[in-house]
């Protein structure tokens, strides 16, 4: 008879890592950088709000989406989120190792397994909850703004477009999360990856459709609702590609998810604490 | 113990002298740093371009390759090219201290070593010197050294008086390149010693200019105005490099502007080393 | 005794790269209170640290009570390990330390801030449970490091050094709870350099040098297995000395004697202690001597020790 899988115990023991994981992590002064990145957009907006206000910029409400899809896609995505996740995924089991007290979580009557899904879990949702309150406020303040100018009309069909936006929040949260999660895993110093994964996603723009396919930010950028063609240096040698449907590019984030979940949970079976090598 | 039993006497001999003390913190960060395989990889690297440069200035000089390629009329040596020449070298530099500079006070800070530091007669200062002196030396070697070698051949290849009214370019190679490696130097030992991880150091340094860079352009995109570059130091350096190779400043920046921006940045690097270099830690419970 | 009453190694050996942790290691661990004992590098905290799965072995197979060190899921509901690092996760207290760890254990919030208070109690930290660990002196941390293996009321207990940092009567302490958890049918397994106090406490010991396990078993026995090599050393205090001597050279087992300074008593080193003590007793009825005390000079932890393991390592 197959024994059944103890769903309430990992329910708790998920629960419990959670729990210490936001108070040790999220509850302190190490956590300013993360809320600072994630108030920074709102920071912008409120001064743009301001500045509208008081006539020191004039712009029209159509430019307004067109900035706030310019900001969301190569500010918040490609750094506040990226460097976030950063911060937060990769020192999820590095920072523990640096900190020598992995060993406390190893000597836990817990499976490996629910050890990886708990800790994910928890910098998932301090990210999510971070970035997307910052979203969610960033894009309202535009459209409160937006209703006072003379392109009102255009407030209440943008307002359809925040759902997108908060979702397209989400999934870079669990993107970036995965993929550095794993690499704060399986290197010692995850810097140069970092570097080249944050270079290789500069260079998107220049790339062949098909490598264009191996990164976070293309999936991302698809499901966003308005697109932001490329104006910089080099524009001429950008190659446009299709964007992903929504109904492959947010299964396939989360099957890359699923599949850095596994491996890491791989890894983290076959770790062995010795703390002096590091 | 009676006094004819003491036969413990201290040191008597000569000491070295006190200016040069720092350098023993830069001896044996030197051995961890020269024991990297990926380092040394890298350093050896970081001198292609200026070798590259050195055949691009040859090249114009050369009978035969005048002939074969007319590359006078394709290429000119004059300040443009050197400021390339120093831009390539400072993202270089800049790599290379997202390498090094992590892992200079944060791994002392993390293992409690600055105690041991200054219960000798070792001030926090010759410690910040000692340890900047580690990414001075070795940025100086991939910037400003090849920059007035390449300067000096080329000057050499054209002339004295090429030489005399182009000495700006040979003074804003030196001035340009140890701005940035102050700055950068700064930078790194301010957050190798804010954080004690040296992995957590390393994202500080690539986020503080990255992130900062997109953040001023995303105010410039906002607000519409040039001011959010200032919090940008890419475009800052770019602002102050401009100005000292006399090119054409399309950054949107003044220079003085530029460099309040840098100055500042420095100003809150040096702020965050002195709150953090103590040989005590205070643990509120 | 069966296996899952025991903590078994099978031929386990563990290398770090090219170098050894231990070699070879076949023990077979009661419950009652065992203390590993050897110089530094000699895979005491290796051979702790295979057994609780926070590194493999090599080679070779463990059990803990019949459970493999690869499922913590089960081992660790039994086993309470406070080992040598001296680190905590940052920002808690004391408390939420214990508290914590056990709401890993699954356990609910009422019981785990029962069993955490017992805890601290058991440990005296309940008054400076409320600080930040990382403003603790070394004692209180260390006390806090027994408080987080003992909290979940395990089975086995398996300590590196836990006696590191205390004061004298936070020992005493300590040895008093080692002392009534192996009374009640706990395996305690202590690491330990303090072998006055490894002779105090210890039912058995296992000497380890350069990664080899030396000798095992309780230290008399062990002793015992010693004699032709190291022959036992008995001070006798007695009248005539010399008399006993004389009659003792002409024992075969009798290798050395020697007169104590104050000529009232005598260390004799012996091969064969019944033997000896057969002897002794045939003079004392005989009335030959007058015997005032007869004790064992090198029958301890730190002789057996010294000839096994000596101040350059020992021999592997």
């Amino acid at each position: 008879m197959k024994a059944k899988l103890p769903w309430g115990l990992w329910r708790a023991q998920v629960l419990a890592i959670l729990r210490l994981e936001l108070k040790k992590n999220f509850a302190r002064k190490r956590a300013i950088p993360v809320y600072l990145l994630a108030a920074s957009p709102l920071a912008l907006y409120a001064a743009h709000s301001i500045g509208y206000a008081r006539g020191w910029n004039q712009c029209t409400g159509h430019e307004d989406l067109t900035d706030f899809a310019r900001v969301f896609q190569l500010f918040v995505l490609r750094l506040a989120i990226f460097f976030s996740a950063v911060a937060v995924f990769m020192n999820l089991f590095r920072g523990e190792v640096l900190e020598k007290s992995l060993h406390y979580y190893f000597l836990a009557p817990v499976r490996r397994e629910v050890l990886v899904v708990g800790k994910y879990l928890s910098a998932l949702l301090v990210t999510c909850v971070l970035f997307g309150v910052s979203t969610a406020l960033s894009y309202l303040m535009l459209l409160s703004h937006l209703s006072q100018t003379k392109s009102h009309a255009l407030a209440g069909p943008a307002m359809a477009e925040l759902p997108a936006y908060l979702g397209v929040t989400v999934l870079a949260c669990v993107g970036y999360g995965a993929v550095f999660l794993i690499l704060g895993l399986l290197f010692r110093n995850p810097i140069f990856p970092t570097v080249g994964v944050l270079i290789w996603e500069s260079i998107l723009v220049f790339l062949p459709s098909i490598l264009k396919k191996f990164s976070v930010i293309f999936y991302l950028e698809s499901l966003c609702p308005v697109k932001v063609p490329f104006h910089g240096g080099g524009a001429m040698f950008a190659i446009s590609a299709d964007p992903t449907p929504a109904y492959l590019a947010v299964p396939g984030l989360l099957c890359l998810t699923v599949a850095v979940m596994v491996l890491a949970s791989l890894c983290i079976r076959r770790m062995e604490i010795r703390y002096g090598t590091e | 113990m009676a006094v004819y039993k003491r036969g413990y006497e201290g040191y008597q001999g000569k000491l070295t002298p006190e200016w040069s003390r720092f350098l023993v913190i830069a001896r044996q960060a030197y051995r961890r740093v020269l024991d990297s395989k990926l380092m040394i990889t890298f350093l050896v690297l970081s001198f292609v371009p200026p070798a590259v440069y050195a055949v691009l200035i040859y090249l114009p000089h050369n009978a035969g390759a005048l002939q074969i390629f007319n590359i006078r009329k394709l290429l000119s040596i004059d300040a443009s090219f050197f400021y390339h020449f120093i831009a390539t070298q400072g993202f270089l530099a800049f790599v290379l201290t997202a390498f090094l500079g992590p892992g200079l006070i944060s791994a002392d800070l993390a293992n409690n070593a600055l105690p041991l530091y200054f219960c000798r007669p070792f001030s926090r200062a010759e410690y910040v010197v000692g340890k900047m002196s580690v990414l001075a030396i070795l940025l100086s070697a991939i910037t400003w050294i090849p920059g007035l070698l390449l300067f000096a051949f080329q000057s050499y290849l054209e002339g004295f008086t090429w030489f005399r009214e182009n000495f700006y370019i040979g003074s804003a190679l030196f001035l340009g390149s140890w701005i940035w490696i102050v700055l950068l130097s700064l930078l790194a030992l301010a957050m190798s010693a804010w954080v004690k991880w040296k992995l957590a150091a390393g994202a500080l340094i690539v986020a503080s200019v990255f992130v900062t860079a997109g953040f001023g352009e995303a105010m410039a995109n906002m607000l519409h105005t040039e001011s959010g570059g200032l919090i940008n130091i890419l475009k800052d350096m770019d602002a102050v490099w401009f100005s000292l190779f006399r090119l054409t400043n399309n950054t949107g920046l003044a220079f003085e502007s530029a460099v309040g921006a840098l100055v500042a940045v420095s100003g809150l690097c040096l702020y965050l080393l002195s709150r953090k270099i103590r040989a005590y830690e205070v643990e509120r419970s | 005794m069966s296996g899952d009453n025991q903590i078994v190694f099978e031929d386990v050996s563990k290398f770090y790269g090219e170098v050894l942790g231990v070699n070879r290691v076949h023990l077979s661990i009661p419950p009652g209170i065992t203390t590993l004992v050897g110089p530094n590098g000699s895979g005491k905290t290796t051979l702790m640290n295979l057994m609780t799965g926070l590194v493999r072995p090599t080679r070779g197979r463990i059990r803990v009570l019949g459970m493999s060190p690869n499922e913590p899921e089960r081992l660790f509901r039994v086993l309470g390990y406070c080992t040598q690092f001296d680190s905590f996760p940052k920002g808690l207290t004391g408390y939420d330390f214990l508290y914590t760890t056990l709401r890993l254990h699954a356990k609910g919030r009422a019981e785990a801030h029962q069993l955490a208070m017992n805890a601290l109690e058991r440990v005296s930290m309940t008054e400076a449970a409320g600080r930040r660990i990382a403003s603790y002196s070394k004692g209180m941390r260390q006390r806090i490091k027994l408080a987080q293996a003992i909290c979940h009321q395990p089975s086995v207990l398996v300590l590196d050094e836990p006696l590191n940092g205390l004061d004298p009567m936070a020992r005493a302490e300590a040895i008093a709870l080692f002392r009534a958890l192996a009374g009640e049918g706990l395996h305690v397994i202590i690491s330990s350099h303090i072998l006055h106090e490894v002779d105090r406490i210890s039912d058995q010991v296992v000497l380890l040098s350069n990664g080899y396990v030396v000798a095992e078993g309780q230290i008399q026995a062990v002793r015992g297995e010693m004699h032709q090599e190291h022959p036992l050393q008995i001070l006798v205090r007695c009248t005539q000395p010399g008399l006993l001597a004389a009659r003792l050279f002409a024992q075969d087992h009798v290798a050395e004697v020697k007169m104590h300074n104050d000529r009232q008593g005598l260390l004799v080193s012996t091969r064969d202690p019944d033997l000896f003590y057969e002897l002794l007793n045939q003079l004392v009825l005989e009335g030959t001597v007058e015997v005032s005390s007869v004790a064992p000079a090198d029958d301890d932890v730190h002789s057996v020790y010294e000839y096994l393991i000596g101040t350059e390592g020992g021999a592997a």
